[in-house]
């Protein structure tokens, strides 16, 4: 096979003051801009009534001897799984015990989730309004230039992504638009990010959709406390209890080796 | 694999451990940048590229584990039997699994270092 000689182009070195030196800028900034605004826009948690809390902490209690029932001597943990079980069967820690049994309402309508919703919709409107009005920014100003080389070679599909707006055949796909360096910016601002605003940062979409996936604690919209806290029940009920310091002695000794 | 009994009986912190790897994933990325610098000024393409990034980062957490990691875990196995039971590379003391020690920061740190190499090829060779 024939070596294909390598392409040059001579390109005005203006270039990268005018084109590539503003996209990087502009990346930058906004991403610093969309973490302030993400957590100007946070709002505080919103405080819970006395029975509401308490509804939702019983549970969390529950939970939490379930999980940790190795810690527990065999009384204590006896006693607790007595005093949960009969609290949860009898309903004493509901938000109001007079609407047992009846159908949830409907989230649409309790404000509180609302609440929620508003949050993750405000968060997607942060990254969807910066980024089409940069993208739209980009192709109005700097479409139809060709301002760098990527250092690796890459097949022909590529062309009508890196290229888009140049039109020339026989252009080595290596050859890239300002619209792919806008791409190459968007995912690889982490780390700048990263050492900019510190690692709990907003910035980038990654960062987004990691918050959102953390703990939503209590109870989700739809969803009866009333059964909640039977399963629960039930779950404590079935535990074999054993504590860590069953056969202690045996392991010290061991340990040191007698 | 430790049991679900020997991990109630010396459990882990998930703090501490989200910590560690918070911090690993910091200096990962930070490094994979400055790697992507050095390579688009020394001007390597494709292949010798991506593999300066592989040596390097794999060199970059061969030294973290020499300094960091191997003295407190050597500190810390007082008990023959544990001492044992562990290999030479271990890192269990600090991290969850030893994969995610040696290669989680490889695909983390990959999209920074190709915007650094692109922008430093392109204002130095290209």
């Amino acid at each position: 096979m024939a070596q294909v000689p390598v392409q040059t182009i001579h390109r005005d070195p203006q270039l990268f003051y005018w084109i590539l030196f503003p996209i990087t800028l502009v990346m930058i900034l906004t991403g610093v801009l969309r973490h302030y605004a993400t957590v100007l826009m946070a709002s505080a948690p919103k405080k819970l009534d006395q029975r509401a809390m308490r509804e939702q902490r019983s549970l969390a209690h529950g939970v939490g001897v379930r999980s940790n029932f190795h810690v527990l001597s065999r009384p204590s943990f006896v006693a607790r799984r007595d005093a949960l079980t009969t609290a949860y069967e009898s309903g004493a820690y509901l938000k109001d015990p007079e609407r047992r049994g009846q159908a949830p309402p409907n989230p649409m309508s309790d404000p509180s989730s609302m609440d929620g919703m508003m949050g993750a919709m405000k968060n997607q409107m942060a990254m969807i309004i910066p980024n089409t009005l940069i993208m739209s920014w980009i192709n109005a100003f700097f479409s139809g230039y060709v301002i760098m080389k990527l250092p690796f070679p890459l097949t022909i599909k590529f062309k009508s992504m890196l290229q888009a707006g140049v039109a020339t055949k026989d252009m080595d796909p290596r050859w890239m638009s300002s619209i792919s360096w806008y791409f190459l910016c968007f995912f690889g601002l982490q780390s700048v990010f990263n050492f900019l605003l510190g690692n709990d940062n907003a910035a980038n979409q990654m960062a987004q959709q990691m918050g959102q996936m953390g703990p939503q604690g209590g109870f989700g919209p739809g969803v009866d406390p009333d059964k909640q806290f039977l399963a629960e029940a039930e779950n404590l009920a079935v535990i074999e209890h054993y504590s860590v310091l069953d056969g202690v002695e045996d392991r010290l000794l061991e340990a040191i080796g007698v | 694999m430790p049991s679900e009994r020997e991990f109630q009986i010396a459990p882990l912190v998930p703090e501490s451990i989200q910590h560690n790897s918070k911090t690993l994933y910091n200096l990962q990325s930070l490094t994979a940048s400055l790697f992507g610098v050095s390579a688009g000024i020394l001007g390597l393409e494709s292949y010798s590229g991506f593999l300066f990034y592989l040596v390097f980062s794999l060199l970059t957490t061969a030294l973290l584990y020499v300094f960091r990691v191997a003295p407190g875990a050597s500190l810390s196995s007082s008990s023959s039997a544990s001492r044992q039971r562990k290999g030479v590379l271990d890192t269990s003391l600090y991290f969850r699994s030893p994969y995610e020690f040696w290669a989680g920061g490889l695909l983390g740190g990959l999209a920074g270092y190709i915007l650094t190499w692109t922008l430093f090829y392109g204002l130095v060779r290209a």
